[in-house]
């Protein structure tokens, strides 16, 4: 009874309305709960992404969430995309752990979660298809590869010096990016020297610091490195206060719009570009593929390419 | 006496109209909006409804008692994050790991007396420097949430025991354990309320204290027991849902004292004390968790559900006032 009233409910509306007919079509419904909309804007140009994506591809119909940085609401979020049903969840971790437990109940329902972004505590990965997010390991050895290009233009491959700025130790971001950096700088310039390395802590003045004493500690720096921008930009102020900033290469990770401004004035060479849209429909594509039955690696990276002064004029600046 | 009677009737039966008006409406629009083809009614979904407020509504009914006594606990939510953090490490201990499951009842018994410890420090507070409840919680809610932070900075707080999530998933006769726990405490609650002499006191307490303290209550001690209640009750809300999650971030609990607060009003409590029921309270309750869930189930974001829930809070009060004190309160402009 309630099935017909419901079939018949639907064939009047996809007679009469345009976005009723695209339910007809969805061949997919997927959920996506996300941390927190609007505590930054790298979050919320993310959401405003993933719906556009969703939008755009008439076999998809969302059902976006947010937890706004709430465990419980996450949970119970988790709890009634499970009972609506939905074919796939997205989820953006509020706390890699404690969603463990939720993420295990929708694949005991035999629904497939996709984590974005973020990943959760190994302790869940059994229960997870996918994880779609930016490879940091990558992001460190293109960096590499900018600063390489970078001397062979100058034509000092063969002589240059690198210091070296890393993450926050202990955070595996950092330590990812250090390890990408560390190993393909001797590989594509191997007559480059990196002569010392120390943690910035993700922090500009912590960084600028550690720029500074090595300003005094060596005549000859050709080359900064940094796990990201902000602290790129405290190593480069450090330069620019000594007047030393004119012959050095600065190449970070992660472009700020900080990082941004400063290539567009010439101080600042090069970064990597990691944009909340592509990271957005890298996940929705990650779970479409799942479903389709496609083959997905189960760490499923997009693209962050690198941005230089020589083609920043194909990104816009980045938001946050 | 009778249309006093019937006032009350239409008071108390006020929340739970609003909440068949609301199951009413998520069911039509989510026909409409609804991408799934799930009824918004379902079996499930409703049994699903009652686990999910059971984290706010535990807290939400020791607020009730606290706020007929005409008093306020603002530090609920601190006090759920610290006993959460005691629950969840105290697992971690060595002697705790040699008991091997056993461990478990004795996390939970001292997640519980944190939270009796905590709510006994804002009673004593308020009973012995006679200051005003809303501003000695206002103080531990800082204080507490200090706590919380200094416990293990700004980094989460972790233990996954799989006994416990798989305890904590159970299905009882159909219900959550979640949901057991919120029933058995509004049992208990109800009854302390409307059958004992301490429920009777409460009432007097928060309609006149001067009057209570001539007739012979002693008005510390039973606002010390009552802090102590809710202290309670706030870990018992943690000890529930964090034996599902095993981690709890620092800033966990925030704004749960609004929400329990919200809740208690709702259904109908006065804010000055010496009116007001655990039943209606969870009507309030329920309510609030519809709201979230329908206005999710329709496809409405995060940010119209507080709108909403705060338009309607605001209606509420609004029509209460019209209903019981026309005339009495009324401002002369």
């Amino acid at each position: 009874m309630k099935k017909t009233m419901k079939f018949a409910l639907a064939c009047t509306t996809a007679m009469i309305g345009t976005s009723a007919l695209a339910e007809a079509h969805a061949s997919y419904t997927i959920g996506i709960t996300q941390n927190n909309v609007g505590v930054d804007s790298y979050q919320t140009t993310y959401e405003q992404a993933f719906i556009a994506a969703a939008e755009a591809n008439e076999n998809v119909e969302v059902v976006v969430l947010d937890a706004g940085g709430d465990v419980a609401r996450q949970i119970a979020q988790m709890e009634d995309l499970i009972q609506q049903e939905v074919d796939a969840i997205i989820i953006w971790p509020t706390n890699g752990e404690a969603v463990i437990p939720a993420v295990r109940k929708a694949h005991q329902a035999d629904i497939p979660v996709i984590v974005t972004n973020s990943n959760i505590a190994e302790a869940g990965f059994d229960f997870v298809a996918s994880f779609s997010g930016p490879d940091n390991v990558t992001q460190g050895a293109r960096s590499a590869e900018i600063m390489c290009d970078r001397f062979k233009d100058l034509g000092i491959e063969n002589e240059a010096k690198v210091v070296h700025i890393t993450g926050q130790p202990g955070y595996t971001t950092a330590i990812e990016r250090a390890q990408g950096f560390n190993d393909r700088l001797p590989e594509v310039c191997p007559n480059v020297e990196q002569i010392d390395e120390q943690p910035g802590d993700w922090n500009r003045e912590k960084s600028q610091q550690v720029m500074e004493a090595f300003l005094v500690k060596y005549d000859d720096i050709d080359g900064v490195y940094s796990g990201d921008d902000n602290m790129g930009v405290g190593a480069m102020n450090a330069a620019i206060a000594a007047g030393r900033a004119d012959g050095i290469t600065f190449v970070g990770a992660t472009n700020f719009a900080v990082g941004y401004e400063a290539m567009a004035e010439g101080t600042y060479w090069g970064s990597i570009y990691q944009s909340p849209v592509d990271d957005a429909e890298a996940a929705l594509k990650t779970a479409i593929d799942v479903l389709s039955g496609e083959d997905v690696p189960f760490l499923n990276y997009f693209d962050t390419p690198k941005i230089t002064q020589e083609n920043m004029d194909e990104f816009s600046k980045p938001v946050f | 006496m009778a249309p006093e009677k019937r006032k009350d009737l239409l008071k108390q039966g006020g929340i739970w109209g609003f909440i068949v008006l609301e199951l009413a409406f998520f069911s039509i629009a989510g026909e409409y909006w609804a991408v799934t083809d799930k009824a918004f009614m379902d079996f499930e979904n409703m049994l699903l409804l009652l686990k999910q407020s059971a984290p706010i509504g535990i807290i939400a009914l020791g607020m009730t008692i606290v706020m007929i006594n005409g008093n306020i606990d603002l530090s609920v939510g601190a006090t759920f994050a610290l006993a959460a953090i005691v629950l969840l490490d105290s697992m971690t201990w060595p002697f705790m790991q040699n008991l091997g499951d056993w461990a478990i009842p004795l996390a939970w018994c001292f997640a519980l007396l944190t939270g009796v410890i905590l709510g006994a420090i804002n009673g004593l507070i308020v009973w012995k420097t006679g200051v005003d409840a809303f501003i000695v919680t206002l103080g531990s809610m800082l204080g507490f949430r200090g706590l919380v932070f200094m416990y293990n900075g700004e980094q989460p707080t972790s233990h996954l025991n799989w006994t416990l999530v798989d305890f904590a998933e159970a299905q009882f006769l159909g219900l959550h354990t979640a949901t057991w726990f919120l029933f058995g405490a509004a049992v208990i609650l109800w009854l302390l309320m409307t059958k004992t002499l301490h429920g009777r006191n409460a009432y007097a307490i928060g309609n006149n204290r001067e009057a209570a303290v001539n007739a012979g209550i002693r008005v510390g001690p039973h606002f010390l027991w009552n802090f102590m209640l809710i202290g309670f009750l706030a870990a018992l809300s943690a000890v529930v849902f964090y034996s599902e999650s095993g981690s709890v971030n620092p800033n966990d609990g925030m704004l749960f004292e609004l929400w329990a607060i919200t809740a208690v009003v709702l259904g109908g409590t006065k804010l000055t004390g010496g009116y007001g029921s655990i039943v209606s309270t969870m009507g309030g309750v329920i309510a609030i968790q519809l709201l979230r869930k329908g206005l999710g189930h329709i496809g409405a974001d995060t940010s119209t559900v507080n709108l909403v829930i705060g338009l309607i809070l605001i209606a509420v009060l609004f029509m209460d006032r019209q209903l019981n004190r026309k005339g009495k309160e009324e401002l002369k402009v």
